[in-house]
């Protein structure tokens, strides 16, 4: 993900006119990678009869993003939030930079130049008041859409403002409000466009309706790797609706910087409806040359895995002190081993992609959290040179049915533009069944972690080894960043505060290809390395929250390289484990049968804690009935949205503790339905408490922060209530 | 193919299609009430749930032949205003993420307090577990649920 943050953020406000002679503010900056030159955005829009537009330039994908960022605007503006239209682009285009969700950013990377668009808006406004008034700007203050001389008690609104204002030149440095001003953010606010959501009005990415559209699903490769050896579509072509059977060729599809866009080799039926394109590929005949691939299962894999983790590690990524001295000379010495398995997103909405070819343009409708790779994957599956793409691919960019990850490689885009230029001047809509989403899918890769930690006679862990062993989704990507980059972060804690401490990686092959899924890295690890802390505390003699603030020790800043840095402040953590356990009755008695379990983090910037509170009959099944989490994610734009992330991100943490697990034989994935991935369901739900420590901060990551403890303390809970410590994703009972 | 005559939020619709077509993909592809999701096309997700004579249904897994001569209601026709009790609960408990899900957990919500206008918590565990939220909204969709109920009884 360190990639992902390395944009070029220097940016300059421009001033305009919009067509009806309202305020258009908006930035030029150098643009992002291959998009040389300069681009304008707009962001602010006043027009003369008063409306004010406010554009959210992030894919919304469920994290409301989309209301958070219009809010930080809106703040600035100092314009009524009730009076506002929140709108985000139709299209990918680099005036909007930064369009693209991932890795918890969405707040934290747009806060400082969304802020000084509404700040620079508002000061031309107030200029021209002043102006008109005859008295200077700094006599005049705005508030709710007007500008106001309180000495004088006269009010001009925006809307006879603006003509004046767009001719006025924007400050370089617009003063920001101050915080403690604030009147929108940190106020609970609702989610924009509920009203067209409860109403099935507003429009997902499968929703794309256009005439003559033609539907398409694709038979694939069961096997990674593998490839068509024949196939015969006379079955299938005689079913009615179908137009034609097309090969998907998988071997094209590489970018020029040679990362490859993983499209399985596979068989596509065309045709009038989407129910007779599944049918159509029910009767196709195709037979499948395996591959290498098939050699791979989950549990040749995990034996590689195993005897990686148990050899000379391929990499030693931190190394302090001396662990293996301080290991022989312990007064007690643990070992354990912790597996976590591939994981699948599975969004609700399968995946699905529009496109059309003609005239040598290919255009997509794509439900994306990454447009600009759309972009690239579109125009390379269609054919075009990579010059034309600024015009020869167009990216309309739909609202994705969920992320969670998934949405960030674009396979499925590759394939739409492919079709689309084998049947030009058609629209087709290529959808995915659920059973394609978990079988031919990019996984959050499975780990092997071996941990060893020497504990001193007090109880205190002196020495702290870590080796992960693990394939990459770096290596998977072609990636610029280091292939370990994606895998393990060497900062995290408790390092830096065990004086003894390494932690290494090995990596593993294997066929199975590498994505995202929300919370990556925090997510598999976390678990490892706050489960491995219980047992510690457990074989210390010591209480599993005391043990982590005698770690923490003073408020203070350590260094922290990954993703999230550059900056570790043990002080928030303790902070959010200490909250977590005040409010999730740690330490206090506990219903008979039950137990709690307690797990923290500093997850994408953010410092999280968790108390899970679960029953673990024995032959019986695993029942959540609470968890409440803590979280600082710096200064809070929008609590009820904060909320809303950490109950939902609570529940996939069950999902990855609990249920999720994807398991390869002979190369492909076993898995083909809900009944075989079951996501957590409504019974199954938990009391879900948030806290959140009120901040000054800049703003922190927050859509994937509650995962990784919701994981380990849910599994250290279980861990206490069986009695048994259980060291396996997903964890069984039995 | 056949010449069927279905009855889609009170107005007759005569479509041309296969009889074994899952109602949601002529709900979808022939009448373009896109609405109503899909989800996983096998009857576990509940993402694609209509009424059918007013019970809750998963329409992926109905053949449109079987509903002919029923009434079919789809998140598009639950109120004309979209002022329907759920829906209500729904925006002023700020229950959705993504969205995606959520006509079909309306569509379920709705059909549980037509037969059950006081729903227990565990009344809506039965009714709503067959409808996945991959964002893990169940905490604000129980809330909604009680609130609609709240919200139904004083109309009466």
């Amino acid at each position: 993900m360190s990639a992902l943050s390395a944009i070029d953020r220097r940016t300059f406000l421009k001033i305009g006119a919009t067509a009806a002679g309202g305020l258009l503010v908006s930035f030029s900056w150098p643009a992002r990678g291959e998009n040389a030159g300069v681009a304008i955005g707009a962001f602010v829009e006043i027009e003369p009869d008063g409306s004010v537009t406010i554009f959210s330039p992030r894919p919304e994908i469920g994290e409301g993003v989309k209301t958070s960022l219009a809010l930080l605007i809106a703040e600035e503006l100092a314009v009524d939030w009730k009076t506002v239209r929140v709108r985000q682009p139709d299209r990918l285009d680099p005036k909007y930079l930064d369009q693209f969700t991932g890795g918890s950013g969405g707040v934290r990377d747009s806060w400082g130049d969304l802020r000084k668009a509404g700040a620079a808006a508002r000061a031309v406004l107030v200029a021209a008041a002043a102006e008109r008034w005859g008295v200077p700007a700094s006599e005049c203050r705005a508030e709710a859409g007007a500008v106001l001389h309180p000495a004088s008690g006269r009010r001009l609104g925006y809307s006879g403002l603006v003509k004046r204002a767009s001719a006025l030149e924007l400050p370089k440095e617009p003063a920001l409000q101050d915080p403690k001003e604030f009147r929108h953010v940190g106020k609970p606010t609702p989610t924009v466009d509920l009203a067209e959501i409860v109403t099935g009005r507003i429009a997902y990415g499968l929703d794309v309706r256009l005439p003559g559209m033609l539907h398409a699903v694709i038979e694939r490769s069961p096997t990674f790797g593998g490839k068509v050896a024949r196939f015969d579509a006379s079955h299938a072509l005689a079913v009615p609706g179908v137009k034609k059977v097309v090969e998907l060729p998988a071997d094209r599809f590489a970018l020029k910087s040679g990362r490859p866009i993983m499209v399985a080799n596979g068989v596509a039926v065309v045709a009038t409806s989407t129910w007779a394109a599944m049918k159509g590929r029910r009767a196709l005949d195709v037979h499948w040359d395996a591959g290498a691939g098939a050699a791979e299962s989950s549990r040749t894999l995990r034996d590689r895995l195993e005897q990686l983790a148990s050899g000379k590690p391929g990499e030693v990524l931190r190394n302090d002190g001396d662990v293996d001295a301080a290991l022989a000379s312990a007064a007690k010495t643990l070992e354990a081993v912790y597996e976590v398995p591939f994981v699948e997103a599975s969004p609700m909405e399968p995946c699905n992609c529009t496109a059309l070819y003609r005239d040598g343009v290919c255009e997509i409708w794509a439900p994306t959290q990454n447009p600009y790779d759309a972009r690239s994957f579109a125009g390379t599956a269609a054919g075009l040179p990579q010059e034309s793409w600024k015009k020869s691919v167009v990216v309309n960019m739909l609202r994705p049915g969920g992320g969670f990850g998934r949405r960030l490689d674009n396979d499925y885009v590759a394939e739409a533009a492919y079709l689309a230029k084998e049947v030009p001047g058609a629209p087709i809509q290529v959808v995915w069944t659920r059973g394609d989403e978990l079988r031919h899918s990019l996984y959050r890769s499975t780990g092997y972690h071996r941990l060893r930690a020497g504990l001193d006679a007090s109880g205190m862990p002196i020495a702290w080894s870590h080796h992960l062993a693990n394939p990459s989704r770096y290596r998977y990507t072609h990636g610029e960043s280091p292939p370990h980059d994606s895998e393990i972060m060497p900062d995290d804690f408790p390092a830096q505060l065990i004086p003894n401490f390494r932690v290494a990686w090995s990596e593993a092959e294997s066929a199975v290809p590498r994505g995202y899924y929300r919370s990556m890295m925090p997510g598999a690890n976390l678990f490892a390395l706050e489960c491995f802390l219980d047992e510690i505390a457990h074989a210390g003699r010591k209480d599993p929250l005391a043990l982590r603030l005698a770690l923490l020790g003073q408020p203070r800043a350590l260094k922290y390289s990954g993703y999230g840095g550059p900056v570790f402040d043990t002080g928030r953590l303790r902070r959010v484990l200490e909250l977590a356990a005040e409010k999730g009755d740690w330490g206090k008695p506990v219903a008979k049968g039950r137990a709690r379990g307690i797990a923290g983090g500093f997850v994408f910037g953010s410092y999280v804690a968790a108390v899970a509170e679960v029953s673990a009959p024995r032959g019986g099944e695993v029942r959540v009935h609470r968890i409440v989490e803590a979280a600082d994610c710096g200064t809070v734009v929008n609590p009820q949205g904060v909320a809303k992330q950490i109950e939902g991100g609570a529940i996939d943490g069950m999902n990855l503790a609990l249920k999720l697990e994807i398991t390869i034989d002979k190369g492909a994935v076993v898995q083909k339905s809900f009944a075989e991935y079951p996501l957590t369901r409504m019974r199954e739900a938990p009391q879900i408490e948030t806290h959140v420590v009120q901040s000054n901060e800049a703003p922190s990551g927050i859509g994937e922060i509650a995962v990784p403890p919701a994981i380990g303390a849910i599994v250290n809970a279980v861990s206490a209530a069986a009695g048994k410590r259980l060291r396996k994703l997903p964890i069984r009972l039995a | 193919m056949a010449k069927l005559t279905l009855t889609v939020n009170g107005q007759a619709r005569i479509v041309n299609v296969d009889p074994d077509t899952p109602l949601l993909w002529v709900l979808r592809d022939e009448l373009s009430l896109t609405g109503t999701k899909y989800g996983c096309g096998e009857g576990q997700c509940g993402a694609c749930t209509v009424h059918v004579d007013g019970a809750a249904i998963r329409s992926c897994v109905t053949p449109v032949s079987s509903v002919a001569r029923q009434k079919v209601t789809t998140i598009e026709g639950l109120s004309p205003d979209g002022r329907h009790p759920v829906q209500r609960a729904w925006i002023e408990e700020d229950v959705p993420q993504c969205g995606y899900c959520q006509p079909g957990q309306i569509m379920t919500a709705a059909s549980l307090l037509a037969f059950r206008s006081k729903p227990t918590d565990a009344e809506i565990d039965d009714a709503m577990s067959g409808n996945i939220c991959r964002c893990g909204t169940y905490p604000r969709i129980r809330k909604a649920i009680h609130r609609a109920a709240g919200l139904a009884a004083r109309k009466k």
